[in-house]
Order: C-alpha cells, then structure tokens, then sequence
C-alpha cells in the first residue's frame, strides 16, 4: 500500500515538474525569439509582440502539449476536473442556475428516499434482524373476547396478537426457536422528579433483550427474573427519554420514577440506535417493562385471561431452523390452546348465557402464521406508501425537468465550444477523450448539485408525514450520490457525442447549418417535455389547493371557532374509574371559573380530533347483525358547547344520571340510517343483540362531522358520560377570546387539583381540524413549490433558446427591417417560435392530466381531477410565464439596427 | 480569420513531425532552434504558428523517438534539448523513404511530359 501511495505522488508530482518545464521551455522559445528580433532592429515593444502573435495561443499550446503527455488515469482526471471547475467558473450565472437547480432535484428525491427506506428497506435496529419471525393467525377463533392491535397488519382476517396464556403454551412447546417473547404496548403516565407528563410504554416477556440481543448502554438489560408476579418494579429507559428527562446515563440507573402511580427503579438505559420492534422508521418507546409488573390500568387480569388477546409475538429462530418448521411446531399448539380457552370461556357461564346469540355454535380454529420478523412487527402503512406513491412521482418529474434543463443549457454550451473542440480534435486528441473532458464538467456539475443536495433533503424530510425518523445515514448518502451520477451522465453524454460528432475539417470552416440546426431540434424537444411535465404540476397544485380550501369550507356540523381542547387520563394516575368522574367534575367547574371562559364540556374524544369509536347498534325490533355506528361519550353541555343545534327533542339533563333509565342523543344521520325516519325521538337500541332495548332516544342532533371531514356526516349516537363513566377525557372549553390564551390558566387549574395528573394535547378546535388535511397541505406544497419550480426551469430554457435564436438570425432580422418589416412583425416572429413550443407542450400536458388524473381522483375532494377550470388555469400561469420569458428576447429582436447590421455583412 | 487557422494547422498534421526529426539529424536543438531551421530550410514557404511545435514535440517524446534532456544554450541560459533516438532515427529513414516516393509520383504526376 506505501508503494501504491510512493507512486501516485511520485505521479503527482511528476505531473507538476512536467508543467513546469513546459513554463520554461516556452519562456525560454519567446526569449530568444524577441532577442533575435532586437537584434534585427525592432524595437524591444514590437519584438515581444511579434513574437508572440507567432508563437500564437500560448494556453492553447499548453494545453495540447498536455494532451500529448498522454499521461496515466488518475492525472488525466485530475486535469479534467482543473479546467472543469475553470470553464464553469467563467460562467456564474449559468452555474449557479443549474447547481440550484440540481441541488433541488436530487435533494427532493433524497428526501423522499430516506423516508421511503425507513418505511419500505429498512430491517430494525438488532443483531441479526434475519434470525427474527413474527407470529400471527388467521381463521375463526371464538376465544377472542378482546382483541388489541398497535400496528397496521397486512392481509385480509389476518392478526397479529395472542393471549398471555397462548403465548405460554407456545413458549413451552417451543422446540425451533432459539427464544420467543411477547411485548404490548401503552401509554404510561410517569411522574419523574415531581412533575407528571405521558410518555410511551413497551412492556415484554423476560426473554426480550436476551432474544434480541440488545445491550444497554448504561446499567441492566431487564431480564426473565424482573418479568414475574410480585418481583421489584424495573423499568429500562430510552436514550432519549434520558437526555429529556435525565443527566448522564449512570445518574439515570438507580432513580425511582413512577409509572401509572407506581414507584419503579430504573435500571438501565437503551443504546442511542436502538428504536424498537415496532417498525424500521419507528421510534423506541420511553419506558421499557416486564410484562408481570406492568402497573393497572394496562394490565388488569389480563395475564391470566385466555380470552383477551392483546400480545403480538415475535422469536428468534435456531440456527438452521426455518419459518415453515416454526409453523409445524407450533400450529397445533396455538389450536389446542384457543380450545380450551374457549372452552373454559363457555364453562364459565350461565345456562341463560350460554343460549345467548353471541355464545352460540362457537369454534376456534385459528391457524398459525409465521414470517420474517426482519422489519418488525407490523407492516408498513398503505397510507404512507400511497402518498410516498404520489409525492415520488412529482420528484422524479421535477429531477427529469432539471436533467433537461441542465442538458439544453450545455447543448448551448457546447456550441459556443465547438470551434474549440474541433481545433483539438485536427491536431489528434482522440473524440473519446473529448467526450470524456464534456462528461467530467457535467459530473463535477452534478457531483457539486448532489452535494448542496444533501442539507436541501435533510430540511426537506421535515416536510413528511413519514419516515421521519429513519437515520439519515451513508445509505442516504450513497443514494444522492448514485442519482447526481446517473443525472449527470443523462444530461451530458448527448450534447458531448453530439458536440464531437462533426468532422474536424467542416467544423472549421464554419460552424455549419446542420449542427445548429440539429442542436435546436434536440432543444425544443426537451422544452416541450419541461412545458408538459411542468403543466402537469400545476394543475396538481390547482387541484390541491381547491381540495384544501374545499375540505376548509366544509361546514363541520359544530362551530370549530374559540374552542380549547385538553386532554386527561386520571386512571393512569392511580385513579379508580369512579373516582374519575368526580376529579373531571372538579375539573370542568375549576376551568369553567376561569375567566374568559364561557362553558366547558368533557367528551371521550374531541370532534375532528383524530380519535373514533365505532360500536355496534342493534335497533329494538330489528333482527340484522347490527350497525357498526360512531359512537361519542359525551357529558352534559356537550351540545350547547359546540354549538349543534338539536332538531328533536332534548339533549342530557341532571335527572339523566347512573341511576335513571340510559338515554342517548343521535344524529340526523343515524335517525335516518337506524329508524328510517326524522323523528327517533322515543325509538330505543342497544348495544348488543341482548340489549335491543336497554337506550332510549330522546333527543335528534344536526349532522356534524367525527372523524373525517370527507364525504357525508356519519350516523353517530351520543351516550352521556354520566351513565358510561369516561376513562380517558377530552376537555372542549369555549373562550370569549383566543383560546390559546387560556393554556396556562388552564394548566394552572389542573395542577392545583392534582400535580400529578398530566394534561396532554393541548390545541384549539380548529388547529385540530388542520391537522386531519396534513396529507392534502402536504401535497398542495409539493406541488406548488415543485410545479412553481418546473415552470421556471422551462422559461429560464425558453429564454435561452429564444435568445440564441435571436443572435443566430440577428443579420436576418437587420435585412428584414431594412426591408421595410415593422417591429410588431419581428417580436412576433421571434415569439411565435416559442409560442409554439409552448403550445405542444400545453397539449402534451393537458393529455398527461387527463391519463393521470384518475390515479388521484381519491384524493381530491369537491372537483373532478380533470376539472377543466383548473387545466385552464394552471395553462394560464404557464402562458403568461412562458411568453414573459420569450418577450425578452423578441424585444431584444426589435431593436436590432439595420444600419449596423449592413455594415457587417 | 478562419481560412488562415485552418491552412496552418493542415499544414501541420503529418507533415510536421518528419520536418522535426528531420532537422534533428543534424544535432540536438532547442525548440526555437528548430522551429527557425525548419522555417530557413523551407525558405519561409511553410510558415507555422512556431508554439504548435511543442505539443509536436512532447508527443514525439512520448513515442521514444526522441529524447530530452536541460543544458546550458551557448547563451549560457537553461534550454530544454532534444536529440533523435535510435527507433526516431529508424522511424525517419521509414518515412522518409515513403515521402521521396511520394514525391517522385508526384512529380510525375505533375510534370507528365518530362
């Protein structure tokens, strides 16, 4: 390796002495001819000049002497990128536009690559990650009673979570994994040196860190001895709940916090990469614990509970194991248990219950599912892949725009150097190693546009809804610099075949017609691609931006404006459900004091707010399965608060308390989707086949929008909290003024009540209801910013051309005027040729729409994806934008003088 | 301008190599040297921008069939000097030979009657 290093300097150097001497040895030629000259009788002046205009383009020579050194790779290169980096700096403007230019185009698609690897590529941060599987099933298993998820799982009836019992059963009759866990997850409130706050759990079996391999950075990794009834509270923390909430790592192991009330020591802290089993772009959960000591709510009698299933399940397969042995291992395991799960389910109950619809003619045959654990537990979000779909599409189109500019702009270059390379080529400098010196200023271009690239993506990342989390590492990094690659030899391998394709002898006669002809044939075609592709955008950015202010106009059913919203879960303080209810009481009459506020309510989660509950209705007298229908638990004042009017009979009062006959409040929606009339007022339901007639209806509300602000109002029934007691609440709290003013007061209220008892998400009603069209201002932004880009990209080119025009056919355009052609004549003459590009461009743009349009047809709301006003108007702003940038050029046309141009000719 | 350029550089392809190793078979010579022997020899009728003969020059060496080496001119200063090698030498005797012939069909061509 020293010898290698010995030779490239020794080349390196040589390469310097080299340039030297030929310094000298023409220093040395113009010296003696100077001194002959002198000697002859000119004067020292005229001798130096003359022997320079002999000698002729001392840069020419030396370059061309360079080119006869032939000298070895490495130094060729270097000497290319040299007189790269000279030629671009000769020319700033147009440097800096295709280098911003790049660095957009490449720094957009890094961008949404790095978040697409985090969501697609990625496997999750353990050793070893293709040793993992994940268990799942699938198929009729009448023990489940409860069924908790926490990730999305692709596959239709497919599951992923097991009974704690199940997984006891598959741990013991285990004979091809090396070890198996499983894990749930919470939200936890943690009160850490007296101040309270919600943090994420994630609670496993003993086996966990040992199965994964996962060693702490700091203190203990919790272990099988942890994860059993009765033993010490422990917890593991995450790196960056650490740096949050503690100093060093060694002061964090060893502290007591409390986790849902209940004093736990902490006892080591996870390493900085390690974020989870979740998911590749998952974050690690603050709190780790043992499954056995996870504190109540959570777990409740859920361990011993064959019938709530709630674990997801993942292994470590033996060494030369495989998923299918896995799967034959284990199925009749997860069978056998599911049976006598639900057969002590079914002994267990009443000879009444037991005739009851629900519990009749039951079955478990779930058969087990098992596959890579690789990527974690879940799969990725269609959701997220669907606009990561949408989003990639507008950056590859934006990066193909960039490529076409960037090649038209060198197309122009390398006419203006055609003289240049033709001279090189007459004295023997191969066409390859013309070619090869195009292509390194357009690497060295490229290279430069992927490097400024890089913190254009990182704050572009920012920007998505997905896959933030996912490091922005080397892979990242080599990706950029694979696309400035291929980028760069897209946009410079035409113009450089083209630039040294002409013969040497005809180039210098003239730069002949056919070259300049051929050269702008290849132009419009690649403005007319830039128009197209740049039209498409707009109307994506019209089309967006209507669906925005559309969903914004969309009447919400409830007055959004002046409302505070809080939320609060007292159970994961230590409280018991009853209590609850009394502290929300408290809470409500404390916020309700305040001034500025007008009313308060509580309700399980706020309209609009990202949260839905869907139960199902069995109308009295019906006999169908049910209605999956909305369901909102809602205290008193809840109507008056939001401001929905009711159209029938009344809302909750006093008098409807735990004692008294349950009522509920419905829609005018589920008026008429459950009874098929207007006035329910009366009509009962309930909430199983059982229950038909257990609620009666006594009052019907205006249709307001629950969840989603597309499409009509759903049926939704309002239950009184009073008589389903809340656990977790949202309060809504309607200001005179801003109610974001309140925060403080509101917190304040909160914390005397009770310092332990969290309040989280705190926004205004119509913050809330902006956060549910992220995906749509999303993609108006990524529109608007890359469509705004492309059009500019395609009128900085149009200009070019048309300028170039403009000098080609100046002495044209000269004789025409002294012919007697107005200068309204020659301006349109000049934008004509561009109107004309822009125009195919148009129609080839308008076509594009109308093929695509569909594929985002679900994403638009309030107008067609082809809707005709839009691709009017997105052409409209292309036009005006366009024919600007050809204006310039035509004006310069007009003021072309004759006179000067006859004395040229 | 353009007429001018490119007569001088046809001129120069092909041509000007021979004329170099031709006047080196006199005796190592210095780049100036040679370029005003090569302009007395022809009486002028081949004139050449004289700093094409470097890139010339330097490609010769890289064939080997020239050699450079730096000493003092008789004017005492440092001059780069180039002598014919013996694969040059052999290379001129090659393509000396063919150019005479040409000559000779050339000028038969030209003066038939003779």
């Amino acid at each position: 390796m020293w010898r290698q290093l010995h030779l490239r300097l020794r080349s390196l150097f040589r390469w310097h002495r080299q340039e030297s001497e030929l310094d000298e040895e023409i220093r040395f030629h113009l010296a003696n001819e100077i001194e002959e000259l002198t000697a002859a009788g000119m004067s020292p002046r005229e001798a130096r000049a003359a022997a320079r205009r002999d000698f002729g383009n001392v840069t020419l020579i030396r370059e061309l002497t360079r080119e006869a050194w032939g000298w070895a790779p490495a130094e060729r290169f270097l000497h290319d990128v040299r007189s790269a980096i000279r030629g671009v700096r000769k020319a700033k403007g147009w440097t800096l536009v295709v280098l911003a230019s790049l660095a957009l185009g490449i720094g957009a698609n890094t961008a949404l690559f790095s978040a697409v690897d985090g969501l697609l590529f990625r496997t999750i941060p353990v050793p070893d990650p293709d040793g993992l599987v994940r268990l799942r099933w699938t198929g009729d298993n009448g023990a489940v009673r409860g069924m908790r998820t926490y990730g999305f799982t692709r596959g239709d009836g497919v599951q992923g979570s097991f009974s704690y019992p199940v997984f006891e059963a598959l741990r013991d009759a285990n004979e091809t994994l090396a070890g198996l866990f499983a894990v749930a997850e919470t939200p936890l409130t943690l009160v850490v040196d007296g101040r309270a706050e919600v943090a994420t759990g994630f609670a496993a079996t003993g086996d966990y860190f040992g199965v994964l391999g996962v060693r702490p950075a700091a203190g203990r990794a919790i272990g099988p001895d942890d994860d059993r009834p009765g033993a010490e509270p422990v917890a593991m923390i995450s790196h960056r709940f650490r740096q949050r909430r503690f100093g060093p790592e060694e002061e964090a192991v060893g502290e007591v916090i409390r986790v849902n009330d209940v004093p736990t020591t902490v006892v080591g802290v996870l390493p900085p990469g390690y974020t989870g089993i979740r998911r590749p772009d998952a974050l690690a959960a603050d709190v780790h614990l043992p499954l056995a000591t996870l504190p109540r709510p959570e777990r409740g009698p859920r361990l011993s509970d064959g019938t709530a299933w709630w674990l997801p399940i993942m292994g470590r397969l033996k060494p030369g194991a495989t998923a299918a042995q896995v799967q034959g291992n284990l199925d009749g395991v997860l069978r056998a248990a599911a049976q006598s799960a639900l057969a002590s389910l079914l002994d267990g109950l009443s000879e009444e219950e037991r005739a009851l619809p629900r519990n009749r003619n039951l079955s478990a045959e779930p058969r087990l599912l098992v596959d890579s654990g690789r990527q974690g537990l879940f799969d990725a979000n269609p959701r997220s892949s669907g606009q990561a779909l949408v989003l990639g599409v507008v950056v590859a189109l934006v990066l193909l725009i960039v490529c076409a500019n960037v090649a038209t702009l060198l197309l122009s270059r390398a006419v203006s150097r055609h003289r240049e390379v033709a001279i090189r080529m007459s004295v023997g400098a191969s066409r390859g190693r013309l070619i090869r010196q195009l292509v390194t200023e357009s690497l060295l271009l490229s290279a430069t546009g992927g490097a400024l690239a890089l913190p254009v993506a990182w704050a572009a990342r920012g920007l998505l809804p997905f896959g933030q989390t996912s490091p922005f590492d080397w892979r990242v990094f080599a990706f950029a610099a694979v696309l400035s690659l291929a980028a760069g030899m897209m946009f410079s391998l035409v113009p450089a075949l083209r630039a040294t394709r002409a013969e040497p002898s005809d180039a210098l006669k003239e730069q002949t017609r056919s070259v300049t002809l051929s050269r702008s044939r290849l132009s419009r075609a690649l403005i007319v691609v830039q128009v197209a592709v740049s039209l498409a955008l707009l109307v994506g950015a019209g089309l967006f931006l209507k669906t925005l202010s559309n969903l914004r106009g969309v009447d919400v059913g409830f007055n959004p404006e002046q409302v505070l919203l809080f939320q609060m879960d007292s159970t994961r303080s230590g409280y018991d459900p009853e209590e609850s209810v009394a502290l929300y009481t408290r809470v409500r009459d404390g916020v309700r004091g305040l001034p500025g506020v007008r009313s308060v309510t509580v309700a399980q989660t706020a309209l609009l707010g990202g949260g839905v509950s869907i139960g199902t209705v069995h109308v009295e007298g019906a006999t169908d399965p049910g209605r999956a229908t909305h369901v909102l638990t809602v205290a008193p004042g809840f109507f008056d608060t939001m401001e929905i009017p009711l159209l029938a009979g009344r809302a909750f009062e006093a008098h409807d308390d735990a004692n008294a006959p349950r009522v509920a409040v419905i829609n005018a929606a589920a008026a008429t989707e459950l009874f098929g009339t207007d006035d329910a007022v009366g009509r009962r339901f309930g909430f199983s086949q059982e229950e038909r007639g257990e609620i009666e209806v006594v009052g019907v509300a205006r249709d307001t929008r629950y969840d989603d602000l597309r499409g009509a109002a759903p049926p939704t029934v309002f239950r009184s909290a009073v008589q389903s007691p809340l656990r977790a609440a949202t309060f809504a709290v309607r200001t005179d003024g801003p109610p974001s003013a309140l925060t403080p007061a509101v917190r304040e209220t909160v914390r005397q009540i009770d310092p332990r008892l969290p309040i989280m998400n705190v926004t205004t009603q119509t913050a809330a209801i902006e956060e549910r069209l992220s995906t749509e201002r999303l993609f108006a932004l990524a529109y608007t910013a890359f469509g705004g880009l492309a059009t500019l990209l395609a009128a900085i080119g149009l200009f070019g051309l048309a300028s170039y025009t403009v000098t080609r056919r100046t002495n044209e355009i000269g004789i025409r005027m002294a012919l007697g052609a107005s200068s309204i004549g020659i301006a349109w003459m000049v934008l004509r040729q561009s109107l004309v590009l822009v125009a195919a461009g148009a129609a080839a743009g308008v076509g594009t729409v109308l093929l695509a349009g569909p594929l985002v047809a679900s994403l638009i709301h309030g107008l067609a994806p082809t809707d005709p006003v839009t691709i009017v108007q997105a052409a409209a702003v292309l036009g005006v934008i366009t024919a600007a940038a050809a204006w310039f050029p035509a004006r310069r046309a007009t003021r072309v003088d004759p006179m000067t141009v006859l004395q040229n000719e | 301008m353009t007429e001018h350029a490119s007569n001088r550089v046809e001129l120069l392809y092909g041509t000007l190599d021979l004329l170099i190793l031709r006047t080196l078979l006199y005796g190592p010579s210095h780049g100036h040297a040679i370029a005003k022997h090569i302009q007395r020899v022809s009486e002028n009728a081949l004139r050449i921008e004289t700093g094409s003969l470097y890139p010339a020059l330097h490609k010769l060496e890289g064939r080997d069939w020239i050699a450079a080496e730096w000493k003092k001119s008789d004017k005492g200063k440092r001059a780069r000097y180039y002598r014919l090698t013996l694969t040059g030498r052999e290379h001129l005797t090659v393509q000396q030979s063919r150019w005479e012939a040409l000559s000779v069909a050339m000028a038969r061509v030209l003066r038939p009657a003779e």
